[in-house]
């Protein structure tokens, strides 16, 4: 574990506005995560998980309080910058798989390489890393010729490719069957172990929180919980 | 509930409602502007269709000349007769007038169910010898009985017997008993009411509902050497007219040059008082044909060679031809009853022999032609009850001419074509808002999928989703409607001016808007409401495939190959049986202008099928290496753009081809238009001769010779010609026959650079040749085909031809035939020769051009408006000229279709098209943005920077935006032949195919921009987007 992978939130707040005023939805006075750990975060729906990712992952700009992925505070940085950060240090994998439907399945993981600018054997670690996941065959099929499991396994390929040092996931396993759900978690956390990334998940899945080995609860917008899990019993 | 629902999806999704809003209401908006147009302009064809003539009506008595025949009939019994009564027929013949009736003849015979009694007639009580015959019916003729000559002031009677075969009433079962004499060739009835004076006629008529004026015109046509004024005699023909000063009030082509027409006193016209050396109050004599010679003062000098009232022919081979005189002089009506009808009734008894040219007496009448403020066939009921109420007026002794029913007849139908001909051209308009709705539809349905499943999800069945779809649609087009109608009269307003719209009725534009608004809600509810049918029957994989692979319906049933050939084969069967050609319209022949309507439909088939076609062939492009990945991921943007369009190539092309369509109708409507505008321009040259035309007026003290032609070359005055012109001004004689003639003389070379002469209007050279033919050869004449066929001569062939024809210069010479013409510009009434003016001049010294015909340096308007304005202030202000140019020609086309603002329709139809141009752009791009915002959010968490989502976006607009106007622009130009092919008939002369290139480039120009703003406009949204709340949604 490294401070570069670590994450730093304080005095987060993000407030949406509505018609009758400002509706906050997050309010999170201080939140670390050490680097290369994995964070489960937990808590009923609309109690803010999504947006602290969204805010982790540079989606989102709060309203105050400040984040520090290692050594950078990207919620002062421009837009620009953080887009340029966030494709060198981020991956994200959603409930929808996100991929982009014009392009075949090796072109999707690719392309996050370019993006980042990583110009080491792109070709043969994009192919080794779709072999690694059990989706070599499927290099050139479009994403809707794959099955739901396998679009989102393409999206974990294309959120780790790159080699991040934070992987968030945002219920990742929503949309799918408990075997396809669970294939795509061990992806994540193998990936997370071998990487050294941080991974941070939201879930609803009490079983996919108690893999990870920590465990934050959320409700109304604040940390309620925060408990490590001891996986050694 | 529902309609809860779905009006709250429509106020709080404003952006979505307003674009699906935007395809009804231009629909609505498009089909009510054209109706109204229509509507509009159908009172000025009207105007436009009656403002020619000088005359509305003419009741024309049928003899002037010896009508003064009674004939009364007597029957005994009177009633009801059974089978073997005989009955009694008793005919008195007076004659009431001055002088003896010749060569009367009394016709009668009995009733089917009466017969003649063998040997019962007699003539004044003796008996008349014609066997078994009837002699007052004799053979199969029915020939009547000639009694020679009746003196004036005597009474003959006849009588007969006829028995009843069968039970008859005579009093219904008519005995017709007619008369007619030598003097009045016409049978009268017996019995007839007793003609009335034509002055009392006047009044009647003048007091009907709708008359304007009743005015009395007489004239008769003296002999040569018949006008005489202080010794002198002018060896030319007279013409002496009769009527009141109030006549020349009615009929402005009537120009008192000096002095004033008094009663009692006489107009003399400036040809002969020039000729005469006669001035006002100076006495003038002409000789009528009974040798009686009238003496007037003159009271006037008038310049009547514009007045085609009183010149027009009345006879039925030459009607409606100019056959001026040039020496005439005008007496009251008073003078002309009283003094020359007497003298030609006098001469007809005298001579024996009827007279050849009896004196033509009519009363011409006006309608209130405000009254006529409404459509032509509205305003034809209303001119023929105008029509049937002056025949009722002392019937049985005049013929009635109703021009002005005649004029509208023709106006009706031609506005029959305008209305086709506008529903036509703005068919497409309405199509692309059809389209535009549906294409709106189609991209905003993805929009919904989400709240439909959600909705599916709480139990809405597919029933209830397409009844919200239905009330959505109905509020959508209601709406669109409402706003629709408005901009539809806006439209029709700005292009009309509120005065033309106005003079449409209520009720017509009442149902005008309806029809609009049926035919708009037709067209595009139906689209939008089964794009959204469409929507709720795919689910959402489908839907997804659909954007990559699925191809779109008329790819798949090879529509867009099927429209290709179906427009090839039938324009190959038009152009071989001549379909394009059309007739054009003639308000002399009392035609309307023939659009072949069944070719309307070409065009907008050739529109469709080759924008479809080049969609086809845009997919094709794009799909060539579709799988391919041409991986250079070094260069991201370009790599995502390429993929983006290659495997979305149905979607892409679908884009392009709405927008070709667009482009494509704009484009053929620009086309058409410079075409038409050329072609109207080009047609006014035609009939004029050329730019100007010069005509020096008789009032003119001075006589202008060829070489003075110098003197119109103001600046902007390119070549002039002097042309000697008149109707039946020569006789051409040839081996075989001989025959009077119009025969232009000109000065060929110039003639062949002013006049718009076309190589093939000449049979047997070319334009060119047959000017240099002129010029080379002195004594070389041209003939019109039609006119050499009837003299059966043949190039090469010796003519010899009368020149000054009727006058005391009258010459013969011989030329030699040296080619043939079909036609040539600048003689309306027909040029049957043409000749050298040099020759003219050599043979007839005194030649005086009668007109001058003068091109502009560059043939702009403002050039014309500038040089006429300089000949009119200047040259006019010495010696008076008439100086018509082209424009003021196409002012007095009578063809009420030239009333019709068809610039107005093409603007009209232009604006709509750059509206749905630049409408459908947006929506293409804001559609893009619906279903690709959740890639480009993709792409911005994947850390691709705003500026390039934003180049991205801009790039897939672009080659939509380039590759539609590109195929637009092709298929427009196509869809403009097609155009000018079938509207043709509208032309004197084929239209020219312009290109307007500003017009094109504006249309291009407007795409694109638009295409640049949406874009960045897009691409500002997407940056705007919440990302969070998109990626994670599924």
């Amino acid at each position: 574990m490294t401070d570069e992978r670590g994450i730093r939130v304080e005095g987060l707040v993000v407030e949406h506005p509505t018609p009758s005023g400002p509706l906050r939805a997050l309010d999170c006075h201080e939140f670390f995560v050490v680097g290369g750990s994995s964070v489960a975060i937990v808590g009923p729906s609309g109690c803010g998980k999504s947006t602290l990712l969204g805010v982790l992952a540079g989606l989102a700009t709060p309203t105050a309080g400040t984040v520090t992925i290692g050594s950078t505070e990207i919620t002062s940085m421009s837009e620009l910058t953080r887009v340029a950060f966030r494709k060198h240090a981020i991956g994200v994998v959603y409930q929808a798989d996100n991929l982009l439907p014009f392009l075949t399945v090796f072109e999707n993981v690719r392309l996050q390489l370019a993006l980042s600018g990583d110009k080491q054997d792109p070709e043969r670690r994009t192919r080794d890393l779709l072999d690694q996941l059990g989706l070599g065959p499927f290099g050139e099929r479009l994403p809707d010729e794959l099955s739901g499991g396998q679009r989102q396994r393409v999206a974990v390929a294309r959120a780790i490719v790159h080699r991040p040092a934070l992987i968030l996931a945002d219920e990742p396993t929503g949309a799918l069957d408990d075997t396809n759900a669970q294939v795509v978690v061990e992806l994540l956390t193998d990936a997370h172990r071998e990487l050294g990334a941080t991974l941070v998940m939201v879930t609803h899945d009490s079983a996919v929180a108690a893999g990870m080995q920590r465990v934050v609860t959320l409700d109304q917008g604040s940390i309620v919980d925060d408990c490590e899990v001891d996986h050694a019993g | 509930m529902l309609a809860r629902y779905v009006w709250a999806d429509l106020t709080r999704n404003p952006r979505r409602t307003l674009s699906t809003l935007v395809g009804v209401m231009l629909g609505v908006g498009l089909s009510c502007a054209v109706l109204f147009l229509v509507d509009g302009l159908s009172a000025s064809m009207t105007q436009r269709a009656v403002a020619p003539l000088p005359i509305d009506m003419q009741r024309v008595l049928t003899d002037p000349v010896g009508g003064d025949l009674r004939l009364d009939q007597e029957i005994n019994p009177a009633g009801p007769v059974q089978t073997g009564t005989v009955v009694r027929v008793r005919l008195g013949l007076h004659n009431a007038g001055a002088v003896a009736a010749n060569e009367v003849v009394v016709r009668s015979e009995p009733p089917a169910g009466l017969a003649f009694v063998a040997g019962s007639a007699t003539l004044d009580g003796d008996p008349v010898d014609a066997g078994d015959a009837n002699p007052f019916a004799t053979g199969p003729a029915r020939v009547g009985m000639n009694i020679g000559t009746v003196e004036a002031g005597t009474t003959r009677t006849f009588e007969y017997e006829a028995t009843a075969t069968v039970a008859a009433d005579p009093s219904t079962v008519l005995f017709r008993s007619t008369v007619s004499s030598r003097e009045a060739v016409t049978p009268v009835d017996a019995n007839a009411a007793d003609p009335v004076d034509l002055t009392q006629l006047a009044i009647d008529i003048a007091a009907l509902d709708g008359v304007a004026f009743a005015e009395q015109l007489s004239f008769a046509d003296l002999p040569p050497n018949s006008l005489s004024s202080d010794g002198t005699t002018d060896p030319g023909a007279v013409r002496v007219f009769g009527f009141d000063p109030g006549y020349i009030d009615h009929d402005d082509t009537i120009q008192i040059v000096q002095g004033s027409h008094v009663a009692g006193a006489a107009l003399l016209s400036a040809e002969a008082a020039s000729k005469l050396g006669v001035s006002i109050d100076d006495t003038v004599s002409f000789e009528l044909p009974d040798g009686t010679q009238i003496d007037v003062s003159i009271s006037g000098i008038v310049d009547l060679s514009r007045a085609r009232s009183l010149f027009a022919s009345r006879q039925g081979a030459d009607f409606e031809t100019f056959l001026y005189v040039p020496n005439a002089v005008v007496v009251d009506s008073a003078t002309f009853a009283d003094a020359v009808v007497p003298a030609y009734e006098r001469a007809a008894t005298e001579r024996g022999e009827r007279v050849k040219s009896p004196p033509v007496r009519e009363i011409d009448i006006g309608v209130e032609r405000d009254l006529l403020d409404a459509d032509p066939g509205t305003a034809l009921r209303q001119t023929e009850q105008i029509g049937a109420n002056v025949s009722k007026v002392a019937g049985q002794q005049d013929f009635l001419l109703d021009n002005i029913s005649n004029t509208l007849t023709v106006a009706r139908a031609d506005a029959g074509v305008a209305k086709r001909l506008f529903v036509f051209l703005g068919v497409p308009a309405a199509l692309l808002a059809a389209m535009l709705a549906a294409y709106a539809g189609n991209v905003l349905a993805g929009a919904q999928r989400r709240e439909q499943a959600t909705l599916r999800i709480r139990g809405a069945s597919r029933r209830t989703l397409l009844l919200m779809l239905a009330l959505r649609v109905s509020c959508i087009t209601a709406a669109g409607s409402v706003i629709g109608v408005t901009l539809g009269y806006v439209s029709a307003v700005t292009v009309l001016g509120h005065g033309t719209l106005m003079r449409a009725s209520t009720q017509s534009l009442v149902v005008s808007a309806a029809i609009g608004i049926v035919a708009g809600l037709l067209a595009t509810g139906t689209a939008l409401y089964v794009t959204g049918r469409r929507s709720i029957d795919r689910d959402i994989n489908e839907d997804r495939a659909r954007l990559t692979h699925r191809t779109p319906v008329w790819r798949r049933y090879r529509l867009d190959m099927i429209a290709v050939l179906l427009v090839a084969v039938a324009t190959a069967v038009a152009l071989s049986k001549s379909a394009f050609d059309g007739i054009p319209g003639s308000v002399y022949v009392g035609r309307s202008v023939e659009l072949p309507l069944a070719l309307l439909f070409l065009p907008i088939a050739a529109w469709v099928a080759g924008s479809l076609l080049a969609g086809r062939l845009f997919a094709w492009l794009l799909r060539l290496h579709r799988r391919k990945s041409i991986a250079n991921f070094d260069r991201t943007l370009p790599f995502l753009y390429r993929m983006s369009i290659r495997r979305r190539s149905w979607a892409v092309a679908e884009a392009a081809v709405v927008v070709g369509l667009i482009v494509g109708l704009g484009t053929s409507l620009a086309v058409f238009t410079a075409s038409y505008d050329a072609a109207k321009a080009a047609d006014a040259r035609y009939v004029l001769g050329s730019d100007i035309r010069i005509s020096p007026s008789p009032a003119s003290e001075r006589v202008y010779r060829s070489s003075d032609r110098s003197e119109f070359q103001v600046d902007g005055v390119g070549e002039i010609t002097p042309v000697v012109y008149g109707i039946q001004n020569v006789i051409i004689r040839s081996d075989r026959t001989s025959d009077p003639a119009n025969l232009a003389a000109v000065d060929p070379r110039a003639y062949q650079q002013v006049a718009p002469l076309r190589d093939d209007q000449f049979v047997t050279t070319t334009a060119t040749q047959a000017m240099s033919v002129l010029v080379e050869q002195p004594n070389a004449v041209l003939l019109n085909a039609d006119f050499a066929n009837f003299l059966q001569v043949e190039v090469g062939d010796t003519l010899l031809v009368l020149l000054a024809r009727g006058t005391d210069e009258q010459v013969e010479t011989e030329l030699e035939l040296v080619g043939l013409y079909e036609r040539l510009p600048g003689f309306p009434d027909g040029a049957d020769a043409l000749m050298n003016i040099a020759r003219h001049e050599a043979t007839l010294p005194s030649t005086a051009p009668d007109f001058f015909l003068a091109q502009t340096t560059d043939g702009s308007a403002s050039t014309l408006d500038k040089v006429v304005s300089e000949l009119r202030d200047d040259k006019a202000a010495d010696q008076p000229l008439h100086i018509e140019s082209r424009a003021t020609a196409l002012a007095t086309d009578q063809s009420s279709l030239a009333a019709l603002n068809i610039r107005g329709l093409l603007d009209l139809d232009s604006a709509y098209a750059l509206a749905m141009g630049t409408v459908t752009i947006a929506i293409f791009v804001f559609g893009l943005l619906l279903q690709r915002r959740r890639e480009y959010v993709t792409l911005r968490a994947q850390g691709l920077q705003p500026g390039s989502i934003r180049s991205l976006i801009s790039a897939e607009a672009g080659t939509v935006a380039i590759a539609g106007c590109l195929a637009g622009l092709g298929v427009g130009l196509i869809m403009a032949v097609y155009l000018i092919k079938v509207l043709r008939p509208l032309f004197v002369l084929a239209p020219p195919y312009q290109i307007p290139l500003g017009a094109t480039s504006a249309i291009v120009a407007s795409v694109l921009v638009a295409t640049a703003i949406t874009s960045v406009a897009a691409s500002s949204l997407v940056n705007r987007l919440r990302a969070t709340e998109l990626l994670r949604d599924e």
